[in-house]
């Protein structure tokens, strides 16, 4: 009886009972788009560790992150190769370059070179084509997603980087790098553009025979060759996501931004839940009189409050769901990891439940003599 | 033998604090409320009156005095307690009907039995139903208070002071907002309350109520200027 009074006397005021649900929409929609987004940038910032389906890396001394990696000596390869519990180690040379579009205007890229046969470190995900048509020496794959930039080539075209001649032989899908739009190439092809030497690579690419554990091999490297850097594949992604937050304004860009959005919407409920029971006031003062106590009136407000926060939360993340499903297939970098809707659902309701206390304050001060007036 | 009164005050007396100053706005009075009885209390506007039904009611407590119910004093009592003997032993009714416009009738009658929370009772959901049936608004269960004249509301608020089957039933300006035939209708169902056996106090400005009293109290400038006296005559020294 309570619960549905409490209801209908909160939608009864349909303009601040709205207004509070909308504060409750913005918090979700807003952070979790903002949140949707920074997590979609910083999948960017790592996609080349994260696709690349090693265990381990090995790269070169005082490596934080994967897009601004040096070089090591390739003859490390057969010091690793050797090591129990290694099943395959692969060269990948990443570089930068400059893209000539058909349009002739130039574009930067980043270039990851695999090693044939295996093209361990390859895109895994097609749109068109395979990671079979890497073997091909001329061949380059790019991403759906990035198509517009580069000047919508079709698979076959001729493109060239660094002045060198490239084919595009497949078309990746959700494969797109930070420093620039990511290409995938034969190794030879990336050295072709980066100028370099067939004695060094950027990096070795581990994979462990089944059952062994990734942080014992890269304590074991680490002492074999202490002039590298050695990463599970996992920590490379972490460090290099890191590196950027630390070194770019990003992480406080995202944060002050989610931050507003949820002090809007916690102001937006504030306002129109006091604004709500202040409208209800004479309500609250007669019900004092037939005998609630002030509790009574603190658990109908109280109760209001959860509801605001479910309407809101289910209204939010159907519209958030619709805005991720909206960009999936389009530029905008986006992507929540599951954890997120649930973190993101308990932050909201503690903030409607916080936003809602002035209003319960209001509400037990209400005395049941303003109903005899 | 002398039937116990159902509320009584002995030297109530409640003052104001206007700014600096204390304002007395009811001098010490002593009064006792009877069961099967109509009192009226009557007055000029700012005599007191509502000063006066409020602490019977135990909803403001008196400046000084004892307010009795049975033998025990709750003048002090916390207001927890005063809360839940007004939802025991009290029905009020208002000037202004004071529904909850979001509402139906249903759900406003029965709110009276749910404001401390727990479910209804089947007697509670009876004695509203009954009560909405004697007052004519049988057919109105569901229908939402806010499509009713000042008329229905006030039966409908009658109908919610009854469900928790009070001994005391407090009205605060019933009819003053009610035309003459609505009016009539609400005097004659608190009559008809009163001579069941339940106490009814009336407070109104109006002297064309008073033909319902069985006793007429007059405040003037927070005093008792006449009481015409309880029917319970053994007990009229008391109020003296
Ligand atoms: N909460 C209050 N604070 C200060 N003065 C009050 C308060 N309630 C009533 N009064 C004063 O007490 C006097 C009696 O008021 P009230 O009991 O409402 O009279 P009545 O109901 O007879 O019109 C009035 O002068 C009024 O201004
Ligand atoms: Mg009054």
């Amino acid at each position: 009886m309570r619960r549905a009074a409490a209801l209908k006397m909160l939608f009864h005021d349909r303009a601040t009972a709205l207004g509070s649900v909308a504060g409750v929409i913005a918090i979700v929609f807003l952070v979790g788009q903002q949140l949707a987004i920074f997590f979609g940038l910083t999948g960017f910032m790592s996609s080349i560790a994260d696709t690349s389906g090693a265990d381990a890396w090995v790269l070169a001394r005082n490596t934080e992150n994967i897009n601004a990696a040096g070089s090591i000596p390739l003859s490390w390869r057969d010091r690793v190769a050797g090591v129990d519990g290694v099943a395959w180690v692969e060269p990948v040379v990443i570089t930068a370059g400059q893209l000539r579009r058909r349009d002739g205007n130039t574009i930067g890229v980043q270039v990851v070179g695999c090693n044939p046969p295996r093209l361990a470190g390859g895109p895994n995900r097609f749109a068109q084509g395979s990671i079979a048509d890497l073997l091909d020496p001329e061949a380059v794959t790019v991403d759906k997603l990035e198509l517009p930039e580069l000047g919508y080539p079709g698979v076959g075209d001729a493109l060239e980087i660094n002045g060198k001649r490239v084919r595009v032989a497949a078309v990746t899908t959700g494969l797109r790098g930070f420093g620039g739009t990511l290409l995938y190439c034969s190794i030879a092809k990336a050295r072709e553009i980066a100028g370099s030497g067939g004695d060094r690579c950027t990096a070795l690419l581990i994979g462990l025979s089944p059952g062994r554990d990734a942080v014992g091999m890269v304590a074991l490297l680490r002492g074999i060759l202490p002039r590298a850097e050695v990463f599970a594949t996992a920590d490379l992604s972490r460090s290099t996501k890191l590196y950027y937050l630390k070194n770019s304004g990003i992480g406080t860009s995202f944060g002050f931004t989610t931050l507003i959005a949820a002090l809007v919407g916690l102001v937006i409920i504030a306002l129109t839940m006091y604004t709500n029971v202040i409208s209800k006031s004479q309500d609250y003062a007669m019900l004092r009189v037939l005998g609630a106590r002030r509790r009574d009136v603190l658990y109908i407000v109280f109760l209001q409050s959860l509801y605001i926060a479910a309407i809101g939360i289910l209204l939010g993340f159907l519209l958030l769901a619709g805005f991720l499903s909206g960009t999936r297939e389009s530029a905008l970098p986006v992507s929540l990891p599951w954890l997120v809707g649930p973190a993101l659902a308990a932050a909201t309701l503690l903030l409607c439940l916080l936003g809602s206390l002035l209003a319960m304050r209001r509400a037990v001060k209400i005395e049941p003599a303003s109903a005899f007036r | 033998m002398r039937p116990a009164p159902v509320i009584q005050l002995q030297r109530v007396a409640r003052d104001f604090h206007d700014g600096r100053q204390n304002r007395r706005v009811l001098f010490p009075l002593d009064l006792s409320v009877h069961r099967s009885e109509l009192t009226i209390i009557s007055g000029p506007s700012g005599s007191g009156k509502t000063t006066l039904l409020t602490i019977m009611a135990l909803i403001q407590r008196p400046s000084q005095g004892r307010v009795l119910i049975g033998e025990q004093d709750v003048a002090g009592a916390t207001e927890d307690l005063r809360a839940t003997l007004r939802l025991r032993h009290f029905g009020f009714v208002f000037q202004n009907a004071a529904l909850i416009p979001a509402l139906s009738v249903a759900e406003n009658a029965l709110m009276a039995a749910a404001v401390q929370g727990g479910a209804v009772t089947a007697a509670a959901r009876r004695r509203a139903q009954e009560a909405l049936d004697t007052l004519g608004m049988a057919d109105f269960w569901d229908i939402n208070v806010s499509k009713l004249s000042g008329g229905q509301k006030q039966r409908v608020a009658i109908a919610r002071a009854l469900v928790n089957d009070p001994e005391l039933i407090l009205c605060d300006e019933p009819t003053s907002a009610l035309d003459v035939e609505s009016s009539a209708i609400v005097l004659k169902t608190l009559k008809r309350l009163s001579t069941e056996g339940r106490a009814v106090i009336l407070v109104t400005h109006d002297p064309r109520v008073f033909p319902y009293a069985d006793r007429l109290v007059q405040l003037v400038d927070g005093r008792i200027a006449t009481d015409t006296g309880t029917k319970h005559t053994t007990d009229a020294s008391a109020d003296a």
